[in-house]
């Protein structure tokens, strides 16, 4: 069976040195398995998928920084990953993310090999890993998210949510707006809806979801329709839905 | 066996009580004209005798309980009783007169005697009910206390319980991931792995053998946290960087198990394990008039969630075992910074000499 084994390129992301290493010795002895990169952090892991490209990033859940779950979330459409930790309360939620697999440590060769079987099964199928969606739908269970984490080729931005002014809908984009400049992240605006606090952001129009600590006041233009005017001066639509939701809140 | 029966002392202050109330009634009927030896004669040798049929009030009690019976049950048993001891007494009376009346010199006094039958009847009545009363009484009152003593008993026992459950918590995510670091060594550095097998054992073996005490030197707990911060330190590398700083003459202060050892586990998974490059945890031990300080302070990273308020399961778990050994004498303090986390505690210090 080992004739036309599709060659796997394997990423390892952990931050201890021994987690990295037994997991590439294990890998060392898989045919057609090819470790590309070893990443101490979850920055690191990103920059590799980017000048990489690897097929599989074997993942640790628990990292300073950026955790795997926020690694999947930034990569998690152009690699496989197999998620390894010590923790089992991860796996549901790993699962609803679509990783491939859930490792738990201590890590056994076995295990690992089973691992690797089930991501060539779905690399053969030529599947798309992460459906877009499925990650903010996969929340953290501990509520909203305090940030909010953009790639930018093999950089990340980490946007603090209270510094965002506002998020807008661009085609399969939304982008958020903070400190003056534009973030770009390829997601829905509803599932931003859905991660942000509703406490802090309404949204005042099909394409707007508005920080409400940033509103300065609600005017009229002169076809009558509604305008959220910001802090720093900058006009919003707001449509009648969104009109009432703001009305709500204040 | 009645518990007036049971004690000679207390069976002596009944009897005498008896008397007394003999010579309360002795009292009235020299008031109807017979002489005080007449009257003592006539009443106290039947009513010591009956003193002791009232004693069966107890089994009434017994067979009768307030709180299951009923007022009407008992109403009904308090009569019956009381009627069947009212017969006895008569017929007690009755015999004692028959004997006095055939004793020469005697006899015509007898027959003022037995005018008075019907007044110490009624009193002899009147005081089965008195003696069921009371017996009810004493009975509720020693339930009352049995209760208590069950309740206080079961304190005690839901205190050890929790305290034994609370010490003995190990983190078995600390194990799986000491467990992988020993895997990787084991291809790697045998010898280092085999370091950290007995590094493990030896932490687990102290972690069990002080979480069954009430008290430990501190010398203890420093060396079980010794033991947790090598094995930590074989798992995150130069990161993991600890500065101490112990005063001289702690070693030998009694201290509760594992109070230590959760703060360095905290630092360690929510500060040190969060930073990239990693940082220092400095532990400092001071002592100073009886009372003893530890404090451990770990770097954090600024970006991340903060704590919880209070610090999370692990420290809510020294906290409560401290209030419960040293109730207010001891607290616990955690102090976040933006990028620090400290915990201090001051408990008193006892020593064993």
């Amino acid at each position: 069976m080992t004739e036309s084994l599709v060659p796997l390129r394997v990423a390892i992301v952990d931050d201890e040195p021994l987690a990295r290493a037994v997991l590439r010795e294990f890998l060392s002895t898989e045919p057609g398995v090819e470790v590309v990169a070893e990443c101490a952090n979850g920055f690191e892991a990103v920059k590799a998928v980017s000048e990489l490209g690897p097929d599989l990033l074997l993942l640790d859940v628990q990292m300073p920084k950026l955790d795997g779950f926020e690694v999947l979330d930034l990569v998690g459409r152009e690699v496989a990953v197999v998620f390894t930790t010590a923790y089992d309360q991860y796996a549901l939620r790993a699962f609803e993310v679509h990783a491939v697999d859930y490792l738990l440590k201590p890590v056994s060769a076995e295990r690992l090999s089973a691992a690797l079987v089930r991501v060539r099964e779905r690399l053969g199928r030529g599947e798309r890993f992460t459906p877009p969606g499925m990650i903010a739908a996969a929340r953290p269970p501990e509520g909203r998210a305090h940030r909010v984490l953009v790639r930018d080729g093999p950089r990340v931005h980490v946007i603090p949510v209270d510094k965002i002014d506002y998020v807008q809908a661009q085609d399969d984009y939304v982008c958020f707006r903070s400190e003056g400049k534009d973030y770009l992240k390829e997601q829905t605006l509803a599932e931003t809806e859905a991660a942000l606090d509703p406490a802090a952001f309404v949204r005042i129009h099909r394409s707007y979801l508005l920080n409400l600590s940033r509103l300065a006041r609600v005017d009229q233009d002169e076809r009558e329709n509604r305008v959220a005017v910001l802090t720093d001066g900058r006009r919003l639509p707001v449509s009648r839905a969104g009109y009432a939701r703001l009305s709500e809140r204040l | 066996m009645h518990p007036i029966l049971a004690r000679l002392e207390r069976l002596a202050a009944y009897l005498g009580l008896w008397c007394a109330i003999g010579v309360l009634v002795g009292a009235v009927l020299t008031r109807q004209g017979l002489t005080w030896p007449e009257a003592l004669v006539q009443v106290l040798p039947p009513l010591l005798v009956y003193s002791f049929i009232c004693l069966s009030a107890w089994y009434v009690c017994r067979a009768m309980p307030l709180g299951t019976s009923g007022v009407p049950g008992v109403l009904t048993a308090a009569v019956v009783a009381a009627s069947v001891a009212g017969g006895l007494w008569l017929l007690l009376n009755e015999a004692w007169l028959a004997t006095l009346e055939s004793t020469p010199g005697l006899a015509p006094v007898t027959e003022r005697f037995r005018a008075q039958t019907p007044f110490l009847l009624a009193v002899a009545v009147m005081l089965f009910l008195l003696v069921l009363s009371v017996h009810y009484v004493a009975l509720a009152v020693e339930a009352f206390r049995a209760a208590e003593r069950q309740q206080l008993e079961l304190k005690v026992l839901t205190r050890d319980a929790e305290l034994r459950a609370l010490r003995a918590q190990i983190d078995p995510h600390f194990l799986y991931n000491s467990l992988n670091s020993i895997s990787a060594l084991t291809g790697t550095d045998p010898a280092a792995a085999r370091r950290m097998c007995l590094l493990l054992a030896d932490f687990l073996r102290t972690t069990l053998r002080v979480s069954s005490e009430e008290h430990i030197a501190l010398a203890d707990e420093l060396t079980l946290a010794d033991r947790f911060l090598s094995i930590e330190q074989v798992r995150f590398g130069p990161r993991l960087q600890v500065e101490r700083r112990i005063d001289e003459g702690v070693a030998e202060c009694r201290v509760p198990p594992l109070v230590l050892q959760p703060l360095l586990e905290n630092a360690v998974a929510h500060g040190i394990a969060g930073l990239i490059d990693g940082g220092t945890i400095r532990l400092d031990i001071t002592r100073r008039d009886g009372r003893l300080s530890i404090a451990v302070e770990n770097p954090r990273d600024p970006e991340a969630l903060p704590r919880k308020r209070g610090g999370g399961v692990g420290l809510d778990n020294v906290r409560r075992r401290l209030s419960i050994v040293f109730g207010g004498a001891a607290r616990l303090d955690a102090i976040p910074s933006p990028d620090g986390f400290r915990v201090a505690i001051d408990l008193p210090c006892a020593s064993d000499d």
